[in-house]
């Protein structure tokens, strides 16, 4: 019901010249959902873009912490505001676009969220011991004994992706869960607790030959082409379909949002992508970002969601 | 070099600017340290947007200011009013409160103050030695590690509940059982939730704690009336010398050993991410009282019961970097929080963090070992004024303690239902306080619960399956296997052969 008279609302102002958003964005604040506790990357990067935004759209942008369940709690709360661009938030995808697939009632609709920007995308890569005999795809999976790969939840993003590129790959791993941290599974490998992990490959650059502490080696990277010199690419094993896992920050609002408030934060997103002090925040905490616009951003929801619905069993957590 | 870049950072935090955000912090870190239900990660937590316009360096002084203040003001609470400020401080309660009924509150924060103090300098002595071997420590501590660190927690509290053993496995029963609510770490599947999306991440810590801890004494009181002090003491106390506040910093140095013992429990706990100061101080407190000859006086008021978790909570701060420095993974709640700041500044933990951040992470070091020090002084200051707590009458107590600390648990997450589960706990709490149950109890399982079922998982993964043979094959588990099993049998060694040779002797 509220949600009709918002869509009712909504055609009112825009059939009156949308007079009723004429001054957005400088009516309010803008109150930018961080569905995570403060200090992680989700808070991170909104409160990087919070000021640059509010240089670009002369308003002010309050980042707020809405932790819990997983994520869900934020994103309902974005989903119940008005949508008329004074509440957005930042979502966790795809990992509430897997927990969709595999239904887990999150409280609200992902393919209802007004999709605005995808601010970061990372791209992951398989990681071993630096020392290890294991240099490829084949002797990981060549093992006596399954190979043991580390994750931190299950439900995790790393994880899900783990559990359906060896699916693809059908090759036969055990995915040690329950890590504290992704840092943490990566230490489990250097440690030799676990033989291998898949991890975005922002975060295994500190460990790795080039610049880093030299404790892992890259045997695979899910990407089309080329992203680590010397390291086969997913095109290279013959799975291109493996470049299709990334791990995106993305910008949305409540459902119905009217065009030209999208555009307004589309524009301030856009600007804040490339103020120069963003810019330089993310080289040094290695942040990728790649900003994508409000269509583009509502495609890659939809593919992705197609993507994962396939794998739907393997997304699925065993046992 | 480490030592000058050590002597650099300690020049650097004298400049004038720098010494006010690390004396803020202080200020801050006593406050929330001293006011149940608010504690240092709390305070960080609210720091974070803050710092974002501060240089990285004065963000670390103000962190490290807040980190190393908070667990002697939250002592604070817990000997006087019975009422841990932060959950560390829980084990303090059991000597330091009866301390200050006897109307010794003056001697139990003189020897907190110190104990906090040279707790915290071993702390951070003992990281600076570790660091080079820093990489060593943190790879040789894997997930079988972990599981035996709990099971040694868990064997703890089996002995550390004298008399009442019975009540005391209950307790932990059900501190396991509120572990265990939540999502599965290797299912998914949500457990205990009853249907509730509030349940999925399990039941918050904070809000379980302050409820146990403050909201239910503060049932207590008020039930009780009066003040904290008996009356009787308050009359004797009138004629008496009515600090004691120098005698409390002798008895450290005094029980040198259990100061000793206490801050290596606390930097071998903190460096291992995940148990915190909760289980260093209880460990710290439960075998200080297992092996010291006057042990029937445990719990009646002995000063040591004070001496040993507070070494321990401090020295955990210097305990939970070692990680920090070797792989640029936090080692407790509140070095988590730290390194987020750092990610805020745009500089990414890593390995390297000691190479490329020598700065930022000396000047921490600093800071707590500044923090630790100055806490401790503006304690002993204040002691004086702040024993008068004990003579208010209680109706004035309960309800400050009351708003404060619920404000505390909304303030950290804004979520109404937080305050509702510290409420409803306290009433528990309330109730296992007039039957008699111990709630430290229950915290360890709590905390300890959910670690020691996700390690298991992992050893019976890693292992194929063959857990008790993977873990005899690692060095530090069989230790760990050895000193749970001395743990559990101490006490039934100790009485026979005793009583047999004094018997004899006779």
């Amino acid at each position: 019901m509220k949600k009709l008279l918002a869509t009712g609302a909504t055609a009112i102002a825009l059939m009156t010249g949308g007079a009723a958003y004429a001054e957005f964005p400088t009516d309010d604040n803008i109150t930018f959902v961080i569905p995570y506790s403060p200090g992680g990357g989700f808070d991170t990067i909104v409160r990087q873009f919070a000021p640059a935004m509010e240089r670009a759209m002369g308003t002010t942008v309050v980042p707020e912490n809405i932790s819990g369940a997983g994520g869900a709690r934020g994103g309902q709360t974005v989903y119940r505001a008005d949508p008329d661009g004074y509440t957005i938030g930042i979502y966790n995808i795809p990992g509430l676009t897997v927990n969709e697939v595999i239904g887990i009632d999150q409280g609200f609709k992902l393919d209802e969220v007004t999709w605005l920007a995808n601010l970061a995308v990372e791209t992951y890569a398989l990681a071993v011991a630096a020392d290890s005999d294991i240099n490829s795809v084949e002797d990981l999976c060549a093992m006596d004994q399954p190979a043991k790969l580390s994750d931190t939840g299950a439900t995790s993003t790393a994880s899900v992706t783990t559990r359906i590129t060896f699916g693809i790959l059908e090759c036969d791993i055990v995915d040690v869960t329950g890590y504290a941290g992704s840092n943490d599974a990566m230490i489990a490998v250097i440690s030799g607790e676990v033989n291998a992990t898949i991890k975005p490959i922002t975060s295994l650059e500190k460990y790795l030959g080039d610049g880093g502490s030299g404790d892992l080696k890259l045997i695979l990277t899910l990407t089309a082409d080329e992203a680590v010199p010397g390291v086969p690419s997913a095109t290279d094993i013959g799975h291109p379909e493996l470049a299709k896992f990334t791990l995106n920050r993305v910008i949305g609002g409540p459902p119905g949002m009217p065009a030209e408030v999208i555009s307004a934060l589309e524009a301030g997103l856009l600007a804040a992508s490339q103020d120069p002090e963003v810019t330089a925040w993310a080289e040094g905490a290695n942040i990728g970002l790649a900003f994508i616009g409000a269509a583009d951003t509502e495609a890659l929801m939809d593919d992705l969601s197609s993507f994962y619905q396939q794998y739907k069993d393997l997304a699925a957590v065993a046992e | 070099m480490g030592l000058d870049a050590l002597f650099e950072a300690f020049v650097a935090v004298l400049n004038g600017g720098s010494l006010l955000y690390l004396m803020a912090g202080v200020l801050l870190g006593l406050t929330f340290g001293v006011i149940p239900g608010l504690g240092g990660t709390t305070a960080l937590a609210l720091l974070i947007p803050v710092t974002y316009t501060l240089a990285p360096l004065d963000a670390m002084y103000l962190a490290g200011g807040v980190m190393g203040a908070t667990s002697f003001g939250g002592s604070i609470s817990a000997i006087l009013l019975n009422t841990p400020g932060t959950a560390p401080n829980a084990a303090t309660c059991f000597d330091g409160y009866p301390l200050a009924r006897q109307g010794k509150a003056g001697l139990a924060i003189g020897a907190s103050a110190t104990a906090s103090a040279m707790g915290g300098l071993i702390g951070l002595f003992t990281l600076l030695l570790f660091i080079p071997v820093a990489r060593e420590v943190v790879l040789s501590f894997g997930s079988s590690e972990f599981f035996l660190l709990t099971i040694l927690g868990l064997a703890a509290i089996a002995v550390s509940v004298k008399g009442k053993l019975l009540r005391g496995l209950i307790a932990a029963c059900i501190g396991l059982l509120l572990a265990f609510t939540g999502a599965n770490q290797f299912t998914g599947e949500t457990r205990f939730t009853g249907g509730l999306n509030y349940l999925w991440d399990g039941i918050p810590l904070v809000p379980a704690l302050t409820g146990l801890f403050a909201i239910s004494q503060m049932i207590e009181l008020a039930l009780k009336g009066g003040s904290v002090a008996d009356d009787d003491t308050l009359k004797e106390a009138k004629n008496m010398k009515i600090t004691g506040v120098g005698e409390g910093v002798l008895a450290v140095f005094k029980h040198w050993p259990v100061l000793l013992r206490g801050s290596l429990i606390g930097t071998v706990i903190g460096a291992i991410p995940g148990l915190g100061g909760t289980v260093a101080s209880f460990l710290s407190y439960s075998s200080t009282a297992q092996t010291a000859k006057d042990r029937d006086t445990f719990g009646k008021g002995n000063i040591k019961g004070v001496i040993a978790p507070e070494a321990a909570n401090n020295a955990k701060d210097g305990g939970s970097l070692i990680p920090t420095v070797a792989f640029g993974i936090p080692g407790s709640a509140e070095t988590a929080v730290f390194l987020g700041i750092l990610v805020l500044h745009g500089i990414e933990p890593g390995p390297q963090i000691l190479l490329q951040n020598e700065r930022e992470i000396y000047g921490l070091i600093v800071a707590l070992t500044v923090s630790a020090i100055g806490a401790s002084v503006l304690g002993l200051v204040f002691a004086r004024v702040l024993i008068l707590i004990t003579r208010i009458d209680v109706n004035i107590v309960v309800p400050v303690v009351v708003t404060l600390s619920l404000t505390g648990v909304y303030v950290l997450e804004g979520r109404m239902a937080d305050v509702a589960v510290a409420t409803i706990i306290g009433i528990f709490g309330y109730l296992m306080i007039r039957f008699d149950y111990p709630r430290l109890t229950l915290v360890i399982a709590f905390v300890l619960g959910e670690i020691a079922e996700r390690s298991y998982h992992q050893v019976r993964l890693i292992s194929d399956g063959n857990v008790m043979e993977y873990m005899l094959g690692r060095p530090i588990s069989v230790i760990l296997i050895v000193a749970t099993i001395v743990t559990f049998f101490l006490p039934a060694m100790r009485k026979v052969p005793w009583r047999r040779l004094t018997g004899r002797a006779s």
